[in-house]
């Protein structure tokens, strides 16, 4: 298991404190889990993702993930459209331990303005893990 | 009252596992890795192709010996000691492993256990991790004769190799690996846990108890040492595997590889509750008729008793989907009734379905692995039903939330490796079947 000051935790993306994290591209967010989040389930071995059209809420159940031991849930971390999925996932769970940053899971289109701005930044994540 | 919390135990292994990162976590009062930075499915895998070693430091390991060691084991274990080994079975006898369980006297499973008789009036007893002095306790209650029950628990180390690749590996360290491994069958063991004209000596002079009987469904060993030599073995160990396919393993990989095995994991699949109707009942001491039991034992009168039945059986999905074993999670048939609870569920990673037929990455192409199969892996565990399935029935495992088919087995893993011949896995390097 990684020490906290091993993990990868980016300054481009902000992060929600069920370990998601949510980058802004124009229009949409893309969604995915930190390096954190990862190396705590270990091995990812499935991913069931949502259907695109989906509308979730801020702190809602959108799919799960699958590792050696656990079933996880995924929580979006804002509310909004799913526009997308990563369907590159259910083929390939491993990705998410590879680079969970560059492999997204859910592309989002926010529908509540400030959610976003709610989010954590790296330096607030890093507090939040450090406990 | 005090609020004192009991230590957590650390094996000899402790500051390596820390050392190579491991994820760690408590396990039966010991700190124990979960699985290295390489993940749980490279190492459940590397045992199916390679080797995997595993610090089962944690487990309990009693000796029992003197003039009333043998009819305390009769009385108290769940083998007939007279008829467990072979085909036509005949009594354990010294270099012979037994597996079975010890029973409370209600028919519940207090622990099962690896009986390896060392000499005439000496057995080693190797149970689970803290379940030393639980079932030391156990044989000292029914002990009827002279007898010394001794826990050596944490002052044996004990590394488990296992994998198609053991013996290769496991040669570089014998002082004589010809005279050792040559006539090792399965279920047998040579050495002893203390030195003397008996022990199996590695080249550095440490003196080992060997035994071929594992963890994990796969051919392999399991060695039993003085703790202070565990460190420097298990280092040589990986170092003879430097040039093959080896892995330290953790805990997450051998649940996937026992589950897959259709081995139980001791107070989850097995524990506080009947012991019938199980995929193991050949732990039991049926006489010819397989009716009766052909001795006296400490569960028998509960076993005979019981009227409430239950069944277990082992199952696999039709993809990696798993369920969260909690409370809520139910087996329900085709009707949607609930007949049942999910003991284990887990994912072997080495298989995979192709059409109806389960096959694993180590299957030969000639038994239904194509040449490009890739192991998505599968869920599989166990289930406790109030009636009796049958192979190929096909169920739901739902916790209220996620429902994942699955279908009822006999098996799980095909071509598993822990029962072919020495020989022919000593001679493996030569066809250049391991990696």
């Amino acid at each position: 298991m990684k020490e906290i000051d091993e993990l990868n935790l980016p300054g481009d993306v902000y992060y929600s404190p069920e370990h998601e994290w949510a980058r802004k591209e124009g229009e949409t967010v893309k969604v995915g889990i930190s390096d954190y989040a990862q190396d705590q389930l270990g091995d990812i071995v499935f991913v069931e993702l949502p259907d695109v059209g989906a509308i979730l809420e801020k702190g809602e159940e959108f799919g799960t993930l699958e590792s050696v031991k656990a079933v996880s849930e995924i929580y979006a971390p804002l509310s909004g459209e799913v526009v997308a999925v990563n369907k590159t996932l259910v083929d390939a769970p491993e990705l998410l331990n590879e680079d969970p940053y560059d492999n997204w899971i859910i592309e989002l289109r926010p529908s509540v303005e400030d959610e976003y701005d709610e989010l954590l930044s790296r330096d607030d994540y890093l507090a939040l893990l450090q406990g | 009252m005090t609020t004192e919390k009991t230590a957590v135990r650390k094996t000899v292994l402790f500051d390596w596992h820390l050392a190579n990162h491991a994820t760690m976590a408590e396990f039966g009062g010991y700190q124990m890795p979960l699985w290295y930075p390489s993940g749980a499915k490279h190492e459940h895998r590397t045992v199916l192709t390679g080797v995997g070693l595993f610090d089962t430091s944690h487990m309990g390991v009693l000796t029992v010996a003197g003039e009333a060691a043998w009819s305390l084991l009769q009385h108290c274990f769940s083998r007939d000691l007279r008829t467990c080994i072979g085909i036509k079975p005949g009594p354990l006898t010294p270099g012979r492993c037994v597996y079975g369980l010890f029973l409370r006297e209600n028919g519940t499973v207090l622990d099962d256990a690896i009986i390896s008789q060392l000499g005439p009036e000496r057995y080693l007893v190797v149970v689970n991790s803290g379940m030393g002095p639980i079932v030391r306790e156990h044989l000292l209650l029914h002990a009827n004769g002279p007898v010394d029950v001794a826990d050596r628990s944490g002052r044996i180390g004990k590394i488990d190799v296992q994998g198609p690749a053991a013996a290769l590996v496991l040669e570089g360290l014998l002082g004589d690996p010809d005279k050792v491994l040559s006539d090792m069958i399965y279920f047998s063991c040579k050495g002893d846990v203390e030195e003397g004209p008996t022990a199996v000596l590695l080249r550095d002079k440490t003196p080992i108890l060997l035994s071929r009987t594992g963890y994990t469904g796969e051919f392999g060993f399991e060695i039993y040492l003085p703790a202070a030599a565990t460190v420097s073995v298990w280092e040589q160990l990986l170092a003879a595997g430097r040039n093959r396919e080896i892995a330290a393993c953790g805990l997450a990989s051998r649940d996937s590889l026992r589950t897959g095995a259709v081995l139980p994991l001791s107070h989850q699949d097995i524990g506080d509750w009947l012991f019938q109707n199980t995929p193991w009942s050949f732990v039991l001491p049926w006489d010819e008729t397989g009716q009766r039991f052909s001795k006296s034992f400490i569960g028998a009168e509960g076993l005979s008793a019981a009227r409430d039945k239950s069944y277990t059986y082992p199952f696999a999905g039709y993809d990696p989907r798993k369920i969260p074993v909690t409370d809520k999670t139910v087996v329900l048939d085709r009707h949607e009734v609930a007949i049942g609870t999910v003991l284990t569920c887990t994912t072997d990673m080495g298989i995979d379905r192709v059409g109806e037929q389960i096959v694993s990455i180590v299957s030969p192409e000639s038994a239904g692995r194509p040449a490009d199969f890739l192991a998505r892996g599968l869920s599989c565990g166990f289930v406790k039903t109030n009636r009796p399935c049958v192979a190929g029935e096909q169920v739901r495992l739902t916790d209220g939330k996620r429902s994942v088919p699955v279908e009822i087995r006999r098996d799980i893993r095909p071509d598993r490796t822990a029962r072919r011949s020495m020989r022919e896995m000593r001679n493996q390097e030569m066809r250049g079947e391991t990696r």
